[in-house]
This record gives structure tokens, sequence and C-alpha cells, in this order.
């Protein structure tokens, strides 16, 4: 149970960018696939694959939801500082706790597209495989393939933008 | 085939993971090393995988996991006051918790009886380490020396059972016929068989052998009125 929450709000906080509405998302995760845990079949893969995708779907329903609220965000502060931004509303043991690079790294995949960026996250932060990736996002291997290479060029272009040199 | 910004650029991630091998690879790192575009690309794409490879997960917070279990089983009833009080009693009345509770005290009971601590007349000068350390020892002696004592005399009963046992079986083992047979010209204490009498019988009969004896030295007229 630990270790599938751990998993579970590491994925939602990485994906959203924000504490608090990654605690609601794991909570929510949790409630759906405690409901339709008989839908569960082998056939998904393991059963934490299955709660992955139960988590992906989840947060995508969720981006899909506030798009116009981040829209309003955007149009308010058209010019955001990154680092600033991200610094705003976080508490102190929160910033001690993420890395200079995992800040950075957080900043700039909150600005990749939802499929871009949950590709990069199940690949590089997840370490999930190739085949795993596939059935989470049910989509054909090539398409995985493709999007964690555009993700990954992407990623490291925002990075550059924001002053991040390659150790 | 010639490799050109956009082929190294969908390539990358099959060049970073190994995936390409032999001539592409060299082909790929020929175009990757000599292009001023793709260099500094390749180069931050490495570095970034790299680093998110070795960041660590966020710690999940405390109170997630009682909201999710809230969440999912429902929360958790809290009862307060009389409520709450009468539940907690209810709780100890149970056959389990008896058993546990009588369990401990026979417990208790044991190891105060063996540190020497009287229930009857509670003294605080009992309850020093010292005192206890003492009673104990005294006590521990004390029952090792009547284990010792107990064992003894059983294994006396034991010895005297089985002496009159031994008795028993040998004079069940005489028959009839074996005992001496009265006849005019027989020794006293000899019987005129040709087996030789039992060691005890014989005893006896050369007992009162010599008790006729001494009645015949005390009394010279029965020596007389026999000879007769």
């Amino acid at each position: 149970m630990r270790r599938h929450t751990r998993r579970i709000f590491n994925i939602c906080y990485r994906f959203t960018g924000n504490r608090t509405e990654a605690e609601d998302l794991s909570q929510d995760v949790f409630l759906r696939v405690y409901r339709t845990l008989g839908s569960y079949r082998s056939a998904h893969g393991g059963f934490a694959t299955w709660a992955t995708s139960v988590t992906r779907n989840l947060l995508i329903d969720h981006y899909r939801r506030t798009k116009r609220d981040r829209i309003t965000d955007s149009l308010d502060d058209k010019m955001p500082v990154v680092e600033n931004k991200e610094s705003a509303g976080r508490r102190p043991d929160e910033q001690a706790l993420l890395g200079e690079l995992s800040m950075q790294v957080q900043s700039a995949l909150t600005r990749l597209s939802p499929e871009l960026r949950e590709a990069v996250i199940l690949r590089d932060l997840q370490q999930l495989e190739y085949a795993e990736i596939q059935t989470v996002l049910a989509v054909p291997a090539g398409t995985v393939k493709s999007r964690i290479n555009r993700g990954r060029i992407e990623l490291a272009r925002i990075l550059q933008q924001m002053g991040v040199r390659p150790a | 085939m010639t490799w050109t910004c956009d082929l190294v650029e969908a390539r990358l991630s099959d060049y970073l993971e190994g995936l390409l091998q032999g001539p592409e690879r060299a082909a790929f790192e020929a175009h990757a090393n000599s292009c001023a575009d793709c260099a500094p690309l390749v180069a931050s794409v490495r570095s970034m995988v790299g680093g998110m490879h070795a960041m660590e997960e966020l710690e999940t917070p405390p109170r997630l996991v009682y909201a999710i279990l809230d969440k999912t089983l429902g929360p958790r009833e809290t009862v307060t006051g009389w409520q709450g009080f009468l539940n907690a009693i209810r709780g100890l009345t149970t056959p389990k918790f008896a058993y546990g509770a009588a369990s401990v005290l026979a417990t208790l009971i044991i190891l105060v009886s063996a540190s020497g601590f009287s229930l009857r007349k509670p003294k605080l000068a009992d309850l020093q380490p010292a005192a206890i350390y003492h009673k104990a020892d005294q006590q521990a002696h004390l029952v090792f020396a009547r284990s010792v004592k107990y064992v003894s005399d059983l294994r006396v009963v034991y010895e005297i059972q089985s002496r009159l046992r031994q008795d028993e079986n040998n004079l069940q083992t005489t028959p009839e016929e074996m005992l001496p047979k009265s006849s005019p010209e027989k020794i006293p204490g000899q019987t005129d068989d040709h087996k030789p009498s039992q060691p005890r019988q014989q005893n006896r009969a050369n007992e009162i052998s010599r008790q006729l004896e001494m009645l015949a030295a005390e009394f010279p007229v029965l020596r007389e009125r026999s000879v007769r």
C-alpha cells in the first residue's frame, strides 16, 4: 500500500507540479482503483501497471478539466519567471527536499505538452520499460518511442532556455 | 547513408539507450561531433536524462495514507464521552482479555512468591533489590534441597519395596515337599532328604540346638533324664 502510494503520489506530483493537487489526485486514484478493482485482469499487466494506467487517465482528465484555469493564469502573467513561479506557494521543507536539478526539471516538465510529459515521466522518472509504458498509454510502440524522444529533446531545450547548462 | 540533423534528432534516444550498433552508431557520432547544432543538443539531453535517473522519489506525506484509507474504506468512527468509555469497558469483558489478565496475574503471583515477598504482611524493606535477591536465592536453595530429599526418599522406598517383593517371591517358590520331613533318626535342624536344607532353616536349627545345649549345661537334671 505504502509503496504504491509513494509511486502514484510521485507521478501525480511530477505531472501537476503542485503538492496539494498531487495529494488530492492520489486519493482520487486510490478511490477509483478501489471501485474498479473488479475490472482488473492480469491481461492488463501487473497491478502496478494497471494502477499507473488508472493514474494516467485521471491525470489527463484533470488536465483537461483545469485547462481553462491555466489559460486564465497565463494571460494574467504572460512572462512568468519559472523559478519564481515554482518557488511561490511552496513550503521551505519542499524547497529543501527538492534539489536544484529536481526543481529545474520540475519547472520544465510543467511546460511540456501532457502527451510528452507523461511519456518522459514514466520513462525517465519512474523508469518503466517501453512495453509497460505502451500498456499504460495504450498507444503503439512506435508512438511511445517517438513521444519519449521528442519529450526529452523538448525538455532539454526548455532547460537551455531557463539557463541550465549540461553538467 | 548521410546523417542529417533531423535524423540525429529522431534517433537520439536510441543512441543514448545503446540501441544503435556498429556503422549506425559511428555515423551518428560522426555527425553529432561535427555539427554545431547537434553536439550541444546531444550533450544536454544526455546530461538531463542522467540527472533524471539519479533523482530520488519524494516521500509520501504521512497524512496521505490515512486520507486514502478514509476515502476508500470510510472514515474511522471516533466515539467520545460516556459512549467511548462504555465501549472501552465492553472490550475488557471479552473472554480473551479475561484469559490474558488471569495469565498475567498468575505469573505475577508466582514471581512475587518466588521473590519471598509476603502478601499477607507486606513490608517496604522486602521490595529492596538486595532483599529480593537474598530471598529468591534462599527459596531456590530450599526448593533444590527439598527436591534432592524427595528423590532420595523415593529411592529408599523403592529399595524397601523391592526387598520385600524379593522375599515374598522366595517364600512362594519354596514347595511343600522341599520342607524337612520328620524322622526318628534325624538330627535336629537337619532333614533326612538328599537335598540340603535352606540356609535360613539351617540357621534356625543351629540356633535351637545351641539353646538346648545351654539349657542342659544350666540344668544337669534335664541332662540325666535325657540320658536315661
